[in-house]
């Protein structure tokens, strides 16, 4: 679930949900709850993490999205 | 069904888009901007660019063969461009730069005009080293300042004409609501200007079909509505990519401070042996498939080495140019496993096919062949579509646009039976039970990307055989998607744009018939020498026949 809300901290402004290019993110107005409803459909980009003006989201990079990386060998 | 009416439409809130509705808003057209996002944070510039390639005369010099020279060389799209069209974006790049420094985009994060990256050792550099993070809030707000409308969740799915072939307006759904509402709307001249076509093949992560190196929004819907309402399209045969980190697909490679090396941190080419903040490493810009085709050769793994790096380059890297390009994704991941670049080289991918920079063919005012529609961007076919370009040519049509208006009358949107048509669509998906899932679609189109119309090897009989079954899939997708909500009605459009986008890359694919650049044929392993120089242009026209022509390269 690539954006992971601070549900103490979000202030349930939709903000996030209405920039994220991918429409991850849903307001339930009804429920007051931030929704990471597509999260396979996430671009991980930071838009929602850039914008929140609370800093409530934080990105989680999926073991699927995994950086190979190599320890340079030294001779 | 909502109805709006402008003269001007721009279809895609990206920076084709957004320069569209400001030059045009500039000289009082009414323009409405519709975005399947939102035009703040939408497309592949979203979160930042951090190069705009330009010419800046007095950094530069006069001497325009060197610097048309140069610049053409280094694209990152091949040699399949025009070259009157390129004079267009390099002589009109400046001011380009100097319009966005005015709205506040920080164009000189130093202080002076500073060229780095995506640069050939020895050569002029002409890649102006910015900070775009805000760009796409800066655009929206200049747009609307200049008086345009901006429609943000609205999808357009069609361009309509008239019964003299012009531009009569556009349809689609608005995805504001759970529920999907459909939208037409009434317009003299549209621009198309939605960027590639990310996920037409599978990813590099083939199980997470959006991840992606550019905005996997990006679906191709420009070049699809615009082949359907009998736009010539062009150069659908040279399937290109992007390269970058394997498994976090991410473009932005110039951001990249290090050199493209073997695992015993040898350059892959002669290029430069030493990482260079100056010009980065072009490896990967005059040759896109290197990872891959190192991969083929049994050469690889391949790294974006950075262990040579300054540390003081190194941290300009990671949390200055990253950030200014929108990548910084990067640098969180780096940070949260504890990767140090200084120790650690990252192995790059050559990721697979995303057609940009593949499209719509204009002219040098952005016309396309139909009479009042544009387009800008990576969905144009014979000019580099990235950031530059997408603003000199979203700046061009819209300035060319608002001429056009004045010279055509009011005409009535028409189109009766195909607004009917897709109605009678969306609300078949949206009242099906049971029915298919888009993802279900996407899975089997990638399938058939990959395999029938391969980045590798084709040949007429998988050509032909991958046609048909696509025409198959398009059938059942009608039949039986079904959709929830009005993002699973987003979702499904896409796939139909890009289900009816592989045509002209089928056709156009198999009426070539030799082998040249990226195009493979196992059947015509040779150059055919009588097509140096031309590019191949696909059109329909009303009758539904498909003309197929060669042209030469301008």
């Amino acid at each position: 679930m690539p954006p992971v809300i601070d549900e103490k901290k979000c202030k349930k402004c939709g903000y996030c949900a209405a920039i994220c290019p991918l429409d991850v993110l849903y307001l339930d107005k009804a429920a007051q709850k931030l929704l990471v409803r597509y999260p396979d459909e996430c671009w991980h980009c930071k838009a929602c993490m850039r914008d929140c003006p609370v800093k409530a989201i934080t990105i989680r990079y999926p073991l699927s999205h995994m950086m190979l990386h190599y320890p340079k060998e030294v001779e | 069904m909502h109805k709006y009416k402008c003269e001007f439409l721009c279809v895609g809130g990206g920076i084709g888009g957004l320069m569209a509705a400001i030059a045009a808003g500039k000289k009082g057209i009414d323009v409405i901007v519709a975005e399947k996002a939102d035009t703040r944070r939408s497309g592949s510039g979203s979160n930042g660019n951090d190069h705009f390639h330009c010419y800046i005369p007095e950094c530069h010099g006069t001497d325009m063969s060197r610097v048309y020279r140069e610049i053409g060389a280094s694209f990152d799209a091949g040699p399949w461009v025009d070259s009157n069209l390129t004079a267009v974006w390099i002589n009109r790049s400046f001011e380009i730069i100097k319009m966005w420094e005015e709205m506040g985009i920080t164009m000189r994060p130093t202080g002076e005009w500073r060229f780095e990256g995506h640069g050939m050792p020895g050569q002029q550099l002409y890649n102006l080293k910015f900070d775009g993070a805000l760009q796409k809030k800066c655009l929206t707000a200049e747009a609307k300042k200049q008086g345009a409308r901006i429609l943000n969740r609205v999808v357009i799915h069609d361009i309509l004409t008239g019964e003299d072939g012009r531009v009569t307006g556009a349809l689609g759904i608005d995805i504001n609501n759970e529920e999907p509402e459909m939208v037409v709307i009434e317009c003299k001249a549209a621009l198309l200007a939605t960027g590639m076509v990310s996920r037409m093949y599978p990813s590099i992560t083939p199980a997470y079909m959006f991840n992606t190196p550019c905005c996997p929004a990006t679906t191709g819907d420009a070049q699809a509505m615009a082949y359907r309402a009998g736009a010539k399209l062009v150069n659908m045969d040279m399937l290109n990519g992007h390269a970058g980190p394997k498994y976090l697909a991410r473009g932005g490679k110039g951001t990249w401070i290090g050199v493209s090396t073997d695992i015993r941190g040898r350059s892959i080419t002669s290029y430069n042996s030493k990482p260079s903040r100056a010009t980065g490493d072009i490896t990967a810009d005059v040759w896109p498939t290197c990872y891959r085709d190192r991969l083929k050769q049994g050469k690889g793994p391949t790294f974006m080495n950075c262990t040579e790096t300054p540390v003081e380059d190194l941290d300009y890297m990671l949390h200055t140019a990253m950030v200014s390009e929108g990548i910084d994704s990067i640098t969180d991941y780096c940070e949260h496993y504890g990767i140090d670049l200084t120790k650690d080289m990252v192995e790059f991918g050559t990721y697979p096919i995303m057609m940009g920079q593949r499209g719509i063919e204009i002219d040098d005012h952005a016309r396309s062949s139909i009479p009042g529609l544009y387009a800008a961007g990576n969905c144009t076919g014979n000019v580099n579509g990235s950031l530059a370009g997408a603003a000199a040519f979203g700046m061009v049509a819209g300035e060319d646009a608002a001429e056009y208006v004045k010279t055509v009358d009011e005409a009535p949107v028409g189109n009766e039976d195909l607004i009917n048509e897709r109605q009678q669509l969306y609300d078949a998906f949206m009242s099906r039970r049971d029915g298919a899932h888009w993802k279900e679609a996407a899975s089997t189109l990638q399938n058939l990307m990959n395999e029938y119309a391969s980045a590798d090897q084709q040949n007429e009989d998988m050509l032909r055989a991958g046609m048909v079954y696509m025409g198959q899939l398009r059938e059942n997708c009608l039949n039986e998607l079904a959709c929830a909500n009005s993002h699973e009605l987003l979702r499904s459009i896409e796939v139909l744009n890009m289900i009816d986008l592989a045509e002209p890359i089928f056709l156009c694919s198999e009426n070539r018939k030799e082998t040249r650049g990226p195009h493979v044929r196992a059947d015509y392993s040779y150059m055919d020498i009588t097509l140096n120089g031309k590019f191949q242009t696909i059109y329909k026209d009303k009758d539904g026949t498909v003309h197929l022509e060669y042209r030469f390269k301008k």
